[in-house]
């Protein structure tokens, strides 16, 4: 017998446990439609408005900014971790240069990022979410 | 002079840093042609440096705990990508000279045609994966560079959507090789392959790596963006992508296959992939080639014909045959066959370039008569096609009837006889674009055409580079013989 038939039946039955159990409460409870029920989930507050708007497309370059800074503190963090031991073992050059060039090319590409006028927020009357 | 072994691809890095900065200093002035120096300048040295480390002949050189090795195939392979580039960058002098966004630009070129020689030093599955995204990114930016307009736009988008399937493919193809064996790094992984116990995942990784180098080499079956991607983005940005791109995911493909996956350990596990490659490159160049017939659009004609030239190149993975002499014989014409498209190639999509600079049209008719208001682009552009047919006009003979010769002496005289009969076919449709500029009369005559140098000069320069490799073709040949030998008998 394959030892992977476990595997299948795994799946199987981790796919019908939710199903049965919708379908379960499906048959069983009473059907009481409320406004309560039918509005949208926003963590307990009273939902305001559609959640179809715009938003301001300048989000976009903040965020992905945000992702560049944070990828770097992904490889920030375990460089941390080892680098009195790393010292120790290799020297102080071969264990900080590394990391300070990483960071280099990073302010390279975030100062021309600012200096030519990617983060600057324009404001315009036409977006909703103006600052 | 002892260089360090990576010196071309910091050069082409930091040159890309150094776009960067300047225009963080200077952002409201015009610099297109420092910037555009600047990135040449970058490609030539990156270039030399890797002819320089050639010449030195350091043989191989692991770095980074066998991250990366560099070899002779490492430098011949930077080589073409800094000419390309150089090329490019020429050509973009004129081409993007009212385009916004121009550091962009030139800082993206830079850091593919980084990601590119880095590809070609890659020693281990992970830093591959990383060099063909440091490839692909830019590319993607690239080809939507002329973002207002909308054919660049879509193309990009498209470009963008196979990318990251076939990507996701490539990267699942490395986890289950991986899987397999345990191991990332090239020479790792040939003795974890040898009497491997899980053929099926490491069959399925095999394959599947092959369907990430299809993209990269616009092979089928990953083929289908390079005519959407080719036609839409800026014609030095096609001629970048289909040249120096190309080349760097067969370089790739090459170094995996040779190094990573030894041709006898997989025959006997029962995966004979050169088969697979013998059958993706006639599937490649016949589809490549009849599809280029029936077009009317000039770019989209030579990106089919770019995927029949994967074809013929794939016939280096195709015909491996076990003796080490014949298998540098036929390696060695696959990566002569791909420094000599890089520059016929590209100077074909710069007299593109130059066409839709003079606002001429995007078809075949539109192209008739371009040799009464401009002699010499057209002369070049007819060099530059019949080098591609395969006519002795270019280097593009020696290196297809070697190509042609490697495939008969493996005793696949059925893929050499496909790639002869899709040679003669693709004389048909270039000559119909040398018939439309020479022999068709123009719409109208006596159009004063303005010239511009940079593509001028590009295309120019890659013509005299063609026609001087048919005159003496040795220099480049044997330095493809030593790279490929690096490959092969690693």
């Amino acid at each position: 017998m394959n030892e992977w038939i476990a595997v299948g039946v795994f799946a199987v039955v981790a796919a019908s446990i939710p199903a049965v159990m919708v379908s379960a409460s499906r048959l069983l409870r009473p059907s009481v439609p409320e406004k309560g029920k039918e509005t949208v989930y926003e963590s307990g507050e009273v939902p305001t408005g559609g959640t179809r708007l715009n938003f301001n497309i300048q989000y976009y370059m903040v965020a992905l900014l945000f992702v560049v800074f944070d990828i770097e503190t992904v490889l920030i963090f375990p460089w941390t971790v080892v680098y009195q031991d790393a010292v120790g073992a290799a020297g102080l050059g071969s264990a900080l240069a590394p990391m300070l060039v990483f960071i280099a090319v990073l302010v390279v590409g975030l100062g021309w990022a600012w200096r030519t006028g990617v983060i600057r927020w324009v404001s315009s009357a036409n977006t909703e979410f103006n600052t | 002079m002892a260089l360090p072994a990576l010196t071309p691809q910091y050069v082409l890095g930091l040159a890309a840093l150094l776009v960067l900065v300047v225009d963080a200093f200077t952002p409201t002035s015009r610099k297109n042609g420092l910037l555009a120096g600047l990135t040449a300048l970058a490609g030539v040295t990156s270039a030399g440096a890797a002819a320089w480390l050639y010449a030195g002949g350091a043989g191989r050189t692991t770095l980074f705990d066998g991250a990366l090795a560099v070899d002779a195939s490492t430098s011949f392979f930077t080589a073409v990508f800094g000419c390309v580039a150089a090329l490019v960058a020429v050509a973009s002098y004129d081409y993007v000279r009212e385009e916004p966004h121009q550091s962009a630009y030139y800082a993206l070129v830079l850091l593919a045609t980084a990601g590119m020689s880095v590809m070609a030093a890659a020693n281990s599955l992970v830093t591959a994966f990383l060099a063909l995204e440091l490839v692909s990114l830019p590319a993607y930016a690239l080809v939507a560079y002329l973002k207002r307009d909308a054919g660049s736009a879509e193309a990009g988008l498209k470009y963008f959507v196979v990318g990251a399937l076939s990507s996701a493919i490539l990267v699942y193809g490395i986890s289950l090789v991986y899987a397999a064996t345990g191991v990332f790094g090239f020479a790792a992984l040939a003795d974890a392959v040898a009497g491997n116990a899980h053929v099926t995942v490491l069959g399925a990784g095999v394959v599947m790596l092959i369907g990430g180098f299809a993209f990269k080499t616009a092979s089928v079956p990953f083929h289908f963006w390079a005519p959407e991607a080719y036609e839409g983005a800026p014609a030095p940005v096609s001629a970048f992508l289909s040249s120096a791109s190309k080349a760097a995911g067969f370089v790739l493909a090459f170094r995996v296959f040779l190094l990573a996956f030894p041709l006898a350990a997989f025959e006997a596990l029962g995966i004979p992939w050169t088969l697979v490659f013998a059958v993706l490159a006639v599937v490649t160049m016949t589809l490549g080639n009849v599809a280029a017939a029936t077009q009317t659009n000039v770019k989209r004609m030579l990106a089919y014909s770019s995927i029949g030239h994967a074809g013929y190149a794939l016939i280096g993975l195709a015909a491996l045959s076990g003796p080490t002499s014949s298998d540098v014989a036929v390696v060695g014409a696959s990566f002569s066959h791909l420094f000599v498209y890089g520059f016929t190639n590209t100077g074909a999509f710069l007299v593109v370039a130059l066409a839709e600079r003079w606002g001429v049209g995007r078809t075949f008719e539109d192209y008739a008569g371009l040799a009464r208001s401009a002699p010499v682009a057209s002369a070049v552009l007819a060099v530059l096609l019949f080098s591609l047919a395969g006519l002795p006009v270019g280097g593009g003979f020696w290196t297809k009837y070697a190509l042609f010769l490697g495939a008969v002496q493996s005793g696949l005289w059925w893929l050499a006889a496909v790639g002869v009969v899709n040679s003669a076919l693709s004389l048909f449709y270039y000559s119909r674009l040398v018939k439309a500029v020479w022999v068709d009369a123009p719409d109208e005559t006596g159009v004063a055409r303005e010239r511009p140098t940079g593509i001028y000069a590009a295309v120019v320069v890659a013509a005299v580079v063609t026609v001087a490799l048919l005159v003496a073709p040795d220099v480049v040949f044997s330095w493809a013989d030593a790279a490929a030998r690096a490959l092969v008998s690693a």
